[in-house]
């Protein structure tokens, strides 16, 4: 592929990474694993870039091959550690908020999304990206109805989580 | 839920604590090869046609094969050949089509379904093998029974007194060797795909369930 292609590629995916970060962070469980999976889909993303072309945003289409990769392509090849200091840099809150029980309870949250399964994490992450459910139901290949009745669900088990 | 809103709106406020990979990082993670599980099915793939492919060969034109044939007769033996061929021919395109539909860009479950289409052919290839495997050596035992000069010295030898007997226990034996063979490879290969797709088996499920 030509190195202006490449160029292109690369521009686009600087300017769109967090949504790569994102993801990352939510399925891996340290820094270590965060880097290999971002990489592994950064080569998705570029084995599949000649297809994109023209098509959607980019980020939309961003969404669908790093959600794939994470939940279907990725082969954890490390043992999974769970190290504190990663968990404690997982959800920061924004510097001048304040740190009052509303921000706890956020935090509890994440930590809470952490433990649904690969599938109920691409619901929660998908809908924290604003995507409606229709996008939602696209991206994972199932119907919108079925996306929505999910995410309700989902909503439960985080709720029973930090309230238990 | 109260706080899924609030975090919600906090979601992109927080895009600051993620790291920032250059440009030139970047490009240096496109020229990394992947180590996706759509290549590690590839390579067994590639492994298990090498492995019946060489079994085949390694078995071609040696002593006990040219004594096979003059045993079993040039038509079976070679129209077994040719239809084995063919066979496995038609898996390699199969194995290629579906390796060819697997696709990063396509929705969760296409692409989950996908993978495990062609995990499928594979296990089909597989058990292709073994039962052929296992249909050549039974036929070739009955037809060693039936005309090899070697079998017949050898019960003269032995004196044996019951034919039935001795000629259910030979092709009892065949079927039980190549029975062995048949579970070595059916664990190895349950094991290899078993560890491979643990995930991606969970995850379609789940996806599967949510359908119902």
């Amino acid at each position: 592929m030509s190195k202006e292609l490449e160029a292109e590629f690369v521009k686009q995916l600087e300017d769109n990474q967090n949504i790569v970060h994102k993801i990352c962070r939510l399925y891996t469980n340290d820094q270590d694993a965060h880097n290999d999976l971002f990489q592994e889909v950064t080569i998705q993303l570029w084995k599949a870039y000649p297809k994109f072309r023209g098509d959607a945003k980019f980020s939309t289409w961003m969404y669908r091959v790093a959600l794939n990769t994470a939940i279907t392509l990725y082969r954890k090849s490390k043992r999974r550690v769970t190290t504190q200091a990663y968990e404690s840099v997982e959800f920061k809150i924004a510097d001048n908020q304040e740190h009052d029980e509303s921000s706890e309870q956020i935090a509890l949250l994440y930590t809470a999304i952490k433990q649904l399964n690969d599938i109920e994490k691409a619901l929660v992450f998908l809908y924290l990206e604003d995507k409606n459910y229709r996008d939602i139901s696209e991206t994972l290949g199932i119907s919108e109805v079925n996306a929505r009745v999910k995410m309700n669900r989902v909503k439960t088990k985080l709720s029973n989580l930090i309230n238990p | 839920m109260d706080q899924l809103e609030q975090l919600k709106q906090q979601w992109t406020a927080s895009d600051g604590s993620y790291p920032k990979y250059s440009a030139g990082q970047l490009t240096g993670f496109i020229a990394k090869r992947s180590s996706s599980i759509v290549k590690w099915l590839f390579y067994i793939a590639l492994i298990e046609f090498g492995i019946f492919g060489l079994l085949t060969i390694l078995m071609y034109d040696t002593e006990s094969q040219q004594h096979s044939k003059e045993i079993a007769g040039e038509l079976f033996y070679y129209g077994s050949f040719v239809l084995h061929y063919v066979v496995i021919m038609g898996f390699i395109y199969l194995f290629y089509k579906n390796y060819k539909n697997i696709d990063a860009e396509q929705p969760t479950r296409s692409l989950m379904k996908n993978i495990l289409k062609t995990r499928r052919t594979m296990k089909w290839y597989i058990w292709y093998n073994l039962g052929y495997i296992m249909i050549f050596t039974v036929a070739l035992s009955i037809l060693m029974l039936l005309n090899d000069p070697s079998i017949t010295k050898m019960t003269e030898e032995l004196h044996v007194k019951n034919m039935t007997t001795f000629n259910v226990a030979f092709v009892g034996i065949a079927v039980a060797i190549a029975a062995v063979m048949c579970g070595v490879f059916y664990l190895v290969y349950s094991l290899i795909y078993g560890i491979l797709l643990r995930r991606l088996n969970k995850n379609y499920e789940e996806l599967k369930k949510m359908e119902v």
